[in-house]
């Protein structure tokens, strides 16, 4: 809010610099003319803006989850207030309950307006980036695309359009300019393991969200959905089902996290040896018959391998390998089964992001199929999405060359048929199991520049920097010959491009919002919101920007809506509504549909597979990586780093409550609150901090606040220290988004991904965030 | 004198995520490096692995006997018959922080020209926005929801009369209030823990 005042001097500035209250008021009019504005820092106790201001909507795109909002907006266009919708399915415990937002959908009201956006789109002339029209940016993009893909051929080109408000991104990079290029975030950063094991084995991704609200029995494994959630209705869905069902809550993680807090149990792990927990308990279950028999004879596959696979895998076996306690094994084991079908178990990122995670989620997974409670009340569960209408499909369409005709669908070209992906074309990757799989591995790209297979990125929202090998991708984005960014903040990405596309942010666009997982466990859902307020600065949506470079490509006849809003009304036809309709009135959500458990009842074939013998790509992959089909045990370091006397910690990156992915580091707001709850806001440092047991600290002369270095085999980074119990002795973590390249103006912090190299998954080329490191450095 | 507004918090179902400080900033138009009204702290006990971090929401607890009020020399600081808000008139205050001292919470905060502000119960908005306003009106009658209320993720914060609160709370967390000059019913279910109110 103080950028408010830039054009004269703050109150702040006047008063450091000494000057009294009495000089302050004679000051007048600077002063009091932007303070009143808002109703700052006067005695004015008439002036209350968010009382006052127009009331409008809009879905949450921090964290991309679609928590609605209720935003408050002053006549002349600037966003006063934002809370959440009540009863909304994101962001609420469901009917009848207050819908709020977190600290980082608060932040969208400072994002907003945040002078700290660009403002502007630029085009690199000479070397340099320039700021340019529309008309030109849109003009030298189409220009620069034609030139690439007569010279290297547009199936070099990169679509790393992840986070976008709009799905077109894919008809223009995949259907019309013909790239099967792409880099997505949930298998190829996020969780490779546990979206491909759980489709794998019959689950689908549902292993990351429990039936919360009917659970009696969850389990948190490697993850802390009270600050990190995929909606607020993950954290407000734990605390009801502990309140409503007195439901056990188990939290397995090295930190003591705000979900260790609410937990009656908390098992700090030793990292990556998360697989061997799996087993035991499966043992525990399975040796005092506590699983569900009849389940495991009529609907699964592979059981006998399973069950070989943990017959000597008892709870003192793993107690040696996880640091934990027998007996808490066993207890977790009985319990988990014992409540089951009303339990589940949650995993996501924290088991996934390891060189050993696909054994570590197979065999976590397998829990769940032992004690039947696949798509039960309060287990895990089959959530459906949304039925909204393909627009191409079901739009008027009258092609160019026949001005008359109008049909119903786009007849769109699929200008990527026939190509194939690099990372399958060429013998460079064939020692990588994982290209059985997925098309692409993030840590590879690099290597893909080198080689010339890939040579130039549209890459939206998306920060690569953050999620691997950064170094290489540093270097990499240097070598690419065309680079396209479309952003609301200036990074590594943004900076380094060849045109950049100011993107206007969540609330000054027409959104609609859709997914599976919500507070209503048996209800499809929309959420909507058209914009509150105008593209602030010189910026446009990214549905004007991606439909304006379509345009300048020549593809406009298959982009037949006035505006996104049309497009958006056709996606909604199919449940009859029009975001009109949807972002008006009390609310801007509206169930459209339900559905009933034991959806695998539906299907042909085993509702759930122990072993994957049968999965014709993963034997493959698996042959190559020499690992078995059923659940079995990989220490850490089979796939990835060691631990040795030089680098004896074990380090992985984190994520706090109050930033996403990578595009709100910037926010200040935000980065107060973080300095705050690390108790460190006296300090003048506001990066990303070193979560360090005092025990490690002290042997290394560290104390709280010291900056410190970390050191990989490959890479090092500065940063601030926390010293904290909080933390398992040998293990250090770090917040990611920080540092070289982040959205955070002067880049404080560390990009943990300096430190990394290519450690991955070898199954899904998920990168392996888990390294051995040295710290040093106390002052 | 009308009846006694306050707060309500339940450390069971905050999960510390800070979201009713950033909501108190924006609402009252208060820059993210300035002190805080409502602030939120963890308070973090024991050795790993046997460690406990319970976080806490606080802010002017709006005393029944509220000390700032007594020590402030120029009469700025009204504890308001009509709902008892503890409210100041920053037009008279001179900046002395013998509230501060008062203060056993630390509740009051000083710009960068020393007159006081806090939290007002979102009677009003900005610094200056609580003194001379009407009676607190409850949400249904038209009052505006406290910021920190109308954001917190987990519902650990309500506020209202007095005596609505209580009806709400546990036997034990309604006798630790009576005891108490401090308007914020608190609710520690666990046992063994009693970090509440701590010390600023």
């Amino acid at each position: 809010m103080s950028s408010r005042s830039e054009n004269c001097l703050t109150r702040r500035s006047l008063l450091k610099a000494g000057v009294g209250a009495a000089t302050m008021a004679a000051l007048g009019g600077c002063v009091s003319d932007t303070a009143a504005e808002l109703g700052i820092g006067t005695t004015d106790r008439t002036a209350t803006p968010v009382a006052d201001a127009n009331t409008a909507f809009g879905n949450c795109w921090m964290c991309c989850h679609n928590c609605a909002q209720e935003v408050k907006v002053t006549d002349d266009g600037t966003v006063v207030g934002i809370t959440g919708v009540d009863g909304n399915p994101r962001g609420s415990a469901g009917p009848g309950t207050e819908g709020t937002l977190c600290p980082k959908g608060l932040g969208q009201l400072d994002k907003t307006h945040d002078p700290e956006r660009i403002k502007q789109p630029y085009i690199r002339v000479d070397g340099e980036l320039r700021e340019a029209t529309w008309e030109e940016a849109f003009e030298y993009t189409a220009e620069r695309l034609e030139a690439f893909d007569e010279e290297y051929g547009a199936e070099t080109f990169l679509d790393a359009g992840s986070w976008a408000e709009t799905p077109i991104f894919r008809t223009i990079w995949r259907d019309l300019y013909g790239t099967p290029e792409r880099i997505g975030r949930g298998v190829h950063v996020c969780a490779g393991a546990t979206f491909v094991s759980g489709s794998m084995m019959g689950i689908g991704s549902n292993n990351r969200i429990p039936d919360y609200q009917n659970s009696e029995y969850l389990i948190m494994w490697g993850r802390n959905p009270l600050e990190s959630f995929a909606g607020q209705f993950e954290a407000k869905g734990i605390l009801k089902a502990i309140e409503e069902n007195n439901a056990t809550l188990v939290t397995i993680d090295p930190q003591y996290t705000e979900t260790a807090e609410k937990s009656d149990m908390w098992l700090p792990i030793k990292p990556r040896t998360d697989g061997a927990l799996a087993l035991a308990m499966a043992n525990v279950i399975i040796e005092e018959e506590l699983y569900d028999a009849e389940f495991v004879e009529n609907h699964t596959y592979g059981f006998e391998a399973y069950q070989e696979a943990v017959a000597d895998r008892t709870p003192e076996w793993a107690a040696e390998i996880t640091d934990l306690d027998a007996d808490a094994i066993r207890d977790i084991a009985r319990g988990f089964a014992e409540a089951a079908p009303q339990a589940g178990i949650s995993v996501w990122a924290g088991t996934a992001q390891t060189g050993n995670s696909w054994k570590t989620t197979q065999n976590i997974n397998a829990l769940n199929g032992l004690v039947g409670n696949i798509d039960r009340p309060g287990g895990l569960r089959f959530w459906k999405s949304s039925p909204i209408a393909d627009p191409f499909e079901v739009c008027e369409w009258t092609p160019d060359d026949k001005a008359t005709e109008t049909t119903i669908g786009v007849d769109l070209p699929n200008n990527a048929e026939g190509k194939t992906p690099a990372f399958r074309k060429y013998d460079e990757y064939s020692d990588n199991p994982a290209r059985h799989i997925t098309g692409i591995a993030h840590n590879l790209v690099p290597e893909m520049v080198e080689n010339g297979h890939i040579n130039g990125m549209y890459c939206h929202h998306d920060m690569p920097l953050k999620d691997g090998n950064a170094e290489a991708w540093l270097k990499a984005l240097d070598e690419m010959e065309l680079v396209i960014a479309v952003d609301a903040y200036w990074n590594g990405i943004t900076r380094n491009a060849d045109v950049v596309f100011a993107d206007a942010t969540q609330l000054e666009k027409d959104t609609i919002g859709t997914g599976s997982w919500s507070s209503y466990s048996d209800k499809q859902w929309v959420v909507g919101g058209k914009a509150a307020v105008e593209p602030q600065f010189n910026t446009k949506p990214d549905w004007e920007i991606l439909t304006g470079i379509a345009e300048a490509m020549g593809w406009g006849e298959y982009f037949p809506w006035e505006d996104h809003e049309e497009f958006i009304d056709d996606q909604l036809s199919k449940v009859d509504l029009t975001l009109e309709e949807l972002s008006s009135g009390e609310a801007n959500y509206e169930l459209v549909g339900e559905y009933g458990y034991e959806q695998w009842r539906d299907s042909d074939g085993p509702a759930f597979k122990f072993d994957l013998d049968q999965v014709g790509p993963f034997t493959k992959a698996a042959e190559e990586a020499g690992m078995g089909t059923a659940p079995e045990w990989h220490p850490p370091g089979t796939y990835g780093d060691e631990l040795s006397e030089e680098y004896p910690l074990e380090f992985y990156d984190i994520r706090s409550v109050f930033f996403s992915h990578g595009s709100d580091q910037g926010i200040d707001r935000l980065l107060e609150q973080f300095a705050r709850k690390n108790d460190l806001e006296e300090k003048d440092y506001r990066g990303n901090y070193l979560h360090i047991n005092p025990i490690d600290a002290e042997a290394r002369d560290i104390e709280m606040g010291d900056i410190v270095t970390v050191e990989s085999k490959t890479g090092s980074g500065e940063l601030m220290a926390h010293v904290t119990e909080l933390i398992k002795p040998g293990v250090v973590t770090s917040e990611y988004g920080f540092g070289e390249g982040s959205t955070q103006q002067d880049y404080e912090g560390m990009n943990t991904m300096i430190l990394h190299d290519t450690q991955m998954d070898p199954i899904t080329g998920q990168p392996d965030r888990h390294l051995a490191v040295e710290v040093t450095g106390g002052e | 004198m009308g009846e006694q507004w306050g707060f309500y918090f339940d450390s069971d179902k905050c999960i510390g995520c800070h979201a009713c400080s950033v909501s108190c900033k924006q609402r009252h138009g208060r820059d993210p490096e300035q002190d805080e009204w409502r602030t939120v702290k963890n308070v973090t006990t024991g050795e790993f692995p046997d460690v406990s971090s319970l976080p806490i929401s606080m802010s002017c607890m709006h005393c029944s006997d509220a000390p700032c009020e007594k020590v402030c020399p120029c009469n700025s600081i009204q504890k308001r018959e009509e709902d008892g808000i503890v409210v100041v008139d920053r037009d008279s205050c001179i900046g002395c922080h013998y509230c501060g001292w008062a203060c056993p919470y630390g509740a009051p905060t000083y710009d960068d020209g020393g007159i006081m502000s806090k939290c007002n119960l979102c009677i009003g908005e900005g610094p200056g926005g609580g003194y001379g306003m009407p009676p607190r009106e409850e949400q249904e009658d038209g009052g505006a929801q406290p910021a920190c209320v109308d954001n917190c993720v987990g519902g650990a914060i309500e506020a209202g009369p007095v005596s609505e609160l209580k009806e709400k709370a546990s036997t034990k967390a309604v006798e630790q209030f009576e005891q108490e000059p401090a308007n914020v019913i608190v609710e520690a279910n666990r046992e063994d823990t009693n970090a509440f109110p701590y010390e600023a």
